[in-house]
């Protein structure tokens, strides 16, 4: 038995075409990215062999520490959003609605699967002051605040980008966190209501920390796709005004394609790769526990 | 516990997510005259739809949409035939280095896209491959790979080790058992991965704004972000009208399958 | 070692090594000095005199999606004067976003596949861009003479030229325009504003048009460069005609006072609200939309506005309530005050290794044809000679054509008698980072978000440090 499934012959056969098309595209790609990175030039002009100058002028880059201080200022808003959005809306879903949750949660979820370019252009037209007004200023016109626009200055234009990402995700972690919430046996809540227990003392006491594991599953997927934001950047504002929403993804992308500097881009790709690097120890830490003990809840 | 506080919050939800598309379907059924002269919450005059004539020929949302899925379904049927194969060479079989194998497979999916770009940008022209949809496909397979096979491998766990052995001890090969016991036992785990898959490809932006190099092979993302008029203006009709299609295409699917991506990530491996 | 732990790593291996194999080639990063595919020199001498390379099965064009007035020019000339030329070398022609269109441009020079003409960025076309290094750009002024047709670009246009692309001469003008400050005639009558002598004028009248309640500039802030440009006007007024080449020439510094200066004055125009509250968000159709519908009293464009200013379907002002005023002089101020801001469109090359006989057919016919029926069909002016003065398009076949409006009799006798031109504020660019940094800031400098010594700081290390 151990040896029909022992099949060498088995095992090449269903393990070695996914093998092959991950090394081609991912594993070669990024040694080679790695060998980019210590060259500076392009496809046209050809490269030539600077060691490590572009990590030396990426610790000094201003532009690319304001990136990296977006992304990260951004990273911790938009998480920290998304975890206490989506825990209200799970506890919501499971203490208030209960049954009836389904519909809401549908509802909620829905901007989660929707292409991010078409919310991004949506949410430029919700927030838009040229050619004319879109519903938001319009509104605020009414309450007496006079037009201005959103997108011109960086402060504004970060709390729609903050807006926009939470009207999309804030379902996703709902539902996310709304399973780990529907696991607490009954009776332990029932339990803790006997002795006194009620609303937010119930949450904290007892909720809270029978639901850890999947809130510190969330935070942590939460925030390794948070430091990966682009999508949803380039379609509102593209990184704009000037380049004070731009993140360390997006400009990457502008100096590899847009500027011809391959090498750098790529040192820049690997930076991008350290900062995901240090989240994603974690969430191999927590599975592997699964791998070896075996079976999740 | 329905009192009127959670009434009104549920009220707010209701309001947050659905006028925004309300809006967005009511203001793509006026003609750009009428979105630049009359306030945002007034109804159309008309249902004119000639917004969407001009979006789908003008604005190529039709060559899009029809892009996007030339190139989402083939990826997604490949990644699911790799990713379960690999997923269960790697979780039902025994063999040694199947761990080192699966760390390397779990590197991959902490990659950020941008690290295999420019490479990646590189081979495909030598290849030949530039003007064609190739690149798309090929690099999602590569992309999704990692996170199918581990999520596989996950299904495969639950899955009780009786069942393949026992299956084996009535002289079936390993291949027949995959296919004819363990693919069907994953069913739910499948469905769930293709969902998964199907919604981040189809959504992508970052690869396909990489390779995508004529307007004739844009996809859905790429269409839309550079969605012009004739003399590189930008008309709105036309622009709502792109943004509600390519809206209302991914709300069908996941209001037929809602129900199946609720289950899928409630019982999904990020539990903990 | 476990036999599948060998066979693992096998395959592992040869896929490394078919892939290497694969992508070994001239972009593969090598440790060698920077050098690119064999320069013009070596393939002139083997190819035919002033035939820089051999012709290609197609007269092939890569240009942006945008263009839209060159593909249409073409292609009538392909089915009226340039017919015999068209059936040797059929015309071909590629569009694609001009977002994406370098990226395609160089992936096809990389491997020598660029078509025959297309539109670069300014940055690799200058003497020490990229594909001048590599060989791929002909000299068209030398070409031109070769044919024996060089007259045909206007001097106007070929000063700009020579001032943007000094000793190469990339580029086909086109188009041609001059810029300058659109103003709405009925406006200032209605608010009795004379039209403005000096800069100071200029705001004054601006400010009293804010205080009667009429916007007095709009500007397609979207695009970045509508803004940009006016911080340009202002510096060859202020410090001469030759202010952004001495900054090109490492003669001057951005952050020196004069520069920081003229970003600091078109601060202070943001700041008094003299632009509309959107400006950041105004796309350019919609600018020009305000000018000709009155919306708005000014402008600072260049004479491509024209197409829109003579459409009466776009134009509800009436087509001789817009005038073209030249930039204000600055009192105290230096250079020329008979200077116009020339440019001469978007680069549009041609590659030198595709350059025969045949394409040099193409060549000739074009510069020959292409201004005639320019202003017919697009109410435009390009930097080749015409052969008859501006006539507009009949409003049906067989009618005839309405009048010149003033404005383009006008703009054609400026640009027929301008002395100097100027270039504008980016043209010198050294970098696509420079440009589009120059044109996306300028709203933050505008708005107040940035100082002008941080905008001008910005900009001169992009100069200082090129990537």
């Amino acid at each position: 038995m151990n040896q029909v499934l022992g099949d060498r012959r088995a095992i090449l056969i269903l393990l070695g075409p996914a093998l092959l098309m991950y090394s081609a595209v991912m594993v070669i790609p990024v040694v080679w990215s790695f060998g980019y990175a210590l060259f500076r030039g392009n496809l046209i002009e050809g490269f030539t062999f600077v060691g490590l100058a572009n990590f030396g002028r990426l610790v000094q880059d201003e532009q690319v520490a304001a990136a990296v201080r977006f992304t990260l200022l951004y990273t911790l808003v938009i998480s920290t959003g998304q975890i206490v959005l989506g825990y209200s809306l799970a506890l919501l879903y499971t203490f208030v609605l209960r049954r009836s949750s389904s519909l809401i949660r549908t509802l909620v979820f829905f901007p989660v699967v929707l292409p991010s370019v078409a919310v991004g252009l949506l949410f430029s037209r919700l927030f838009a002051v040229a050619p004319n007004s879109g519903p938001v200023v319009s509104v605020l016109d009414r309450l007496g605040v006079a037009p201005f626009d959103f997108f011109a200055a960086a402060g504004t234009a970060f709390w729609v980008i903050i807006l926009m990402d939470l009207w999309r995700s804030m379902g996703f972690y709902g539902v996310l966190l709304y399973s780990g919430l529907i696991d607490i046996p009954t009776e332990i809540l029932e339990a803790a209501r006997i002795d006194g227990a009620r609303g937010w003392r119930l949450v904290r006491s007892v909720v809270l920390p029978l639901s850890l594991p999947v809130l510190v599953s969330s935070i942590i997927f939460s925030l390794n796709a948070s430091l990966k934001v682009f999508d949803t950047i380039v379609a509102l504002t593209n990184g704009g005004p000037g380049s004070e929403t731009t993140p360390i993804t997006l400009l990457m992308f502008q100096t590899s394609f847009f500027y011809s500097s391959f090498g750098y881009g790529s040192s820049m790709a690997i930076l991008i790769s350290v900062m995901c690097f240090m989240v994603t120890i974690f969430i191999f830490r927590s599975s592997r526990r699964d791998l070896t003990v075996g079976g999740a809840a | 516990m329905a009192g009127l506080p959670a009434k009104l919050v549920i009220l707010l939800l209701l309001v947050i997510d659905v006028y925004p598309l309300f809006w967005l379907v009511s203001t793509s059924l006026k003609s750009t005259q009428e979105f630049l002269n009359t306030p945002f919450w007034s109804l159309p005059q008309s249902l004119d739809f000639q917004n969407y004539a001009d979006a789908w020929t003008l604005g190529r949302i039709g060559t899009s949409l029809q892009n996007s899925l030339v190139v989402t379904i083939p990826s997604v049927v490949c990644i699911l035939l790799l990713g379960a194969a690999a997923g269960f060479a790697l979780e039902v079989m025994i063999w040694k280095g199947r761990n080192t194998v699966l760390l390397v497979i779990l590197g991959g999916i902490m990659v950020p896209s941008q690290m295999i770009l420019l490479p990646l940008f590189t081979i495909y022209f030598k290849i030949g491959l530039t003007n064609t949809l190739w690149p798309l496909i090929l690099t999602y397979i590569g992309h999704g790979l990692p996170l199918t096979t581990f999520l596989m491998a996950a299904y495969f766990r639950s899955v009780p080790r009786e069942l393949f052995e026992s299956c084996t001890l009535d002289g079936a090969g390993v291949l027949r058992s995959f296919i004819s016991v363990g693919l069907p036992l994953v069913r739910n785990g499948l469905l769930t991965v293709a969902l998964l898959m199907f919604f981040s490809t189809y959504n992508d932006l970052l690869i396909a704004l990489t390779f995508i190099t004529s307007k004739d092979m844009s996809t859905v993302q790429v269409g839309l972000l550079n969605f012009q008029g004739e003399y590189g203006s930008v008309l709105y009709g036309p622009l709502f009208a792109g943004i509600c299609m390519t809206v209302l295409g991914t709300l069908v699917v996941y209001l037929f399958l809602s129900r199946q991506i609720m289950q899928g990530l409630a019982g999904g491996a990020l539990k903990g | 070692m476990a036999p599948t732990r060998i066979v693992t790593r096998l395959l592992h291996a040869s896929v490394v090594v078919v892939i290497l194999l694969a992508a070994c080639g001239p972009s593969a990063p090598a440790p060698s000095t920077s050098t690119g595919p064999a320069p013009v020199a070596s393939q002139a001498a083997a190819s035919n005199g002033q035939y820089t390379g051999t012709d290609p099965q197609s007269f092939s064009l890569l240009l942006t999606t945008e263009n839209t007035q060159v593909p249409a020019e073409l292609q009538r000339l392909a089915a009226g004067p340039c017919a015999a030329e068209n059936a040797a070398l059929p015309l071909s022609v590629q569009q694609t976003p001009g977002a994406q269109i370098q990226q395609q441009i160089q992936l096809l020079a990389s491997q020598n596949s660029l078509p025959v003409m297309f539109n670069p960025t300014q940055a690799f076309i200058v003497k020490d861009g990229a594909l001048q290094k590599a060989g791929y750009i002909l000299d068209i002024k030398k070409a031109l003479t070769d044919l024996g047709v060089a007259d045909q670009i206007l001097p106007g246009a070929q000063a700009v030229i020579d001032q943007l692309y000094p000793g190469v001469s990339p580029t086909l003008p086109f188009q041609y325009n001059i810029e300058g400050i659109f103003y709405n005639k009925k406006i200032f009558a209605e608010h009795g504003i004379s039209v403005p002598q000096s800069w100071d004028d200029l705001v004054a009248a601006a400010t009293k048009l804010k205080a009667a309640g009429v916007q007095p500039f709009t500007a397609g802030g979207k695009s970045g460069w509508p803004v940009s440009r006016w911080i340009g006007a202002y510096l060859f007024r202020s410090l001469g005609g030759d202010a952004m080449a001495a900054v090109a020439n490492k003669q001057a510094k951005l952050t020196d006072p004069g520069y920081v200066a003229a970003a600091q004055t078109i601060q202070d125009l943001g700041k008094a609200g003299l632009f509309p509250v959107g400006v950041a968000s105004e796309d350019l159709p919609t600018a020009y939309n305000d000018l000709v519908t009155g919306k708005a009293a000014m402008e600072y464009q260049g004479t491509w506005l024209l197409a829109n200013i003579n459409d009466p379907a776009q134009n509800t002002v009436g087509l001789d309530q817009i005038g073209l005023l030249q930039v204000p002089v600055i009192s105290g101020g230096k250079g020329d005050a008979g200077a116009w801001p020339t440019n001469v469109g978007s680069p549009h090359a041609i590659n030198a290794k595709l350059y025969g006989p045949k394409v040099g057919a193409w060549l000739k016919c074009i510069v020959l044809h292409y201004a005639d029926n320019l202003m017919t069909n697009q109410t435009a002016f390009s930097g080749f000679k015409a052969s008859h003065p501006p006539v507009l398009a009949a409003p049906t076949p067989g009618t005839t054509p309405p009048p010149v409006p003033p404005l383009t009799v006008e703009v054609a006798n400026d640009m027929a008698s301008a002395k100097s031109s100027v270039l504008w504020f980016e043209a010198l660019s050294p970098s696509a980072k420079f440009t589009s940094d120059a044109g996306a800031n300028s709203l933050l400098l505008l708005n107040g978000s940035m100082t002008p010594l941080q905008y001008m700081t910005l900009l001169q290390n992009d100069i200082d440090n090129p990537q």
